[in-house]
């Protein structure tokens, strides 16, 4: 069964990393949204979320996801999503994310994009 | 239907109780030799149609009944809830564009379960809400 949520967070090249292992549900959007907000009061506005790692998620989870996009998208930052599963990359497709955020093959793909704008 | 295997379960309003349901889908594609690519888009009709059936259980009796039946070809969810009921068509489709700027980011799931599916069904009354979907897996 699909482990515990986990997240794990690390500033590379002032863009905030933010990677997930397990189940992203209403307790993991929460957890990612309260790590994003300690980080955007500093004045972050470059996300990365990376989801190699979480195979399972649900529309709730990614609520949380949607308001970080809002409040980036606001304050003229950006986020991307990196190594999607398909079957969750369909998902956000659906919800219509990627009008908003960006999604990149890997993390160090989603650094260049966001470092150089390409 | 030939060559099909079923699984049924009761699952109580216990937080994640859906990834039980997961880990039943997953047994069933391993013993039909599903590749796990496969099932991906099941994965995430069956968590939006558990979380959403929980989410309207009611008070009285707050579990939901589950079924898969699954062969090569297709998978049938079936869920049903013993909640109020509502009026699908009075359930608008959420729109992003809609939703940024406001506090409301959710209401998804009817969206992703008709979107998703191959097949999708939804009887609501008093007595609660039965959703009949079928994804095709060949």
């Amino acid at each position: 069964m699909e482990q515990q949520f986990t997240l794990t967070s690390e500033v590379r090249d002032n863009c905030l990393v933010l990677s997930t292992s397990g189940y992203v549900n209403n307790v993991g959007g929460e957890k990612i949204a309260e790590e994003f907000s300690r980080h955007f009061e500093g004045g972050t506005k470059k996300v990365i979320v990376n989801l190699a790692q979480s195979k399972v998620v649900n529309s709730i989870g990614m609520s949380f996801l949607i308001d970080i996009v809002d409040q980036l998208n606001d304050a003229g930052g950006k986020l991307v999503f990196t190594n999607l599963d398909p079957a969750v990359d369909k998902m956000l497709t659906i919800m219509g994310l990627f009008q908003f955020a960006g999604k990149a093959k890997n993390v160090d793909e989603a650094l260049v994009s966001l470092t150089t704008g390409n | 239907m030939k060559d099909a295997v079923s699984l049924k379960i009761s699952l109580p309003k216990i937080r994640d109780i859906e990834l039980v349901a997961i880990e039943g889908l997953d047994r069933l594609a391993h013993h039909l030799g599903i590749a796990d690519e496969k099932i991906g888009e099941a994965k995430v009709l069956v968590t939006e149609t558990i979380i959403n059936a929980l989410e309207h259980s009611g008070e009285e009796n707050p579990s939901v009944e589950v079924e898969f039946t699954m062969t090569k070809q297709e998978l049938i969810i079936l869920v049903k809830d013993y909640g109020k009921g509502f009026e699908p068509s009075s359930v608008e489709d959420p729109d992003i564009r809609g939703k940024m700027g406001t506090k409301d980011k959710r209401g998804w799931g009817l969206k992703l379960m008709k979107t998703m599916s191959d097949d999708f069904r939804i009887e609501s009354d008093s007595h609660g809400t039965r959703i009949t979907i079928k994804k095709l897996l060949s």
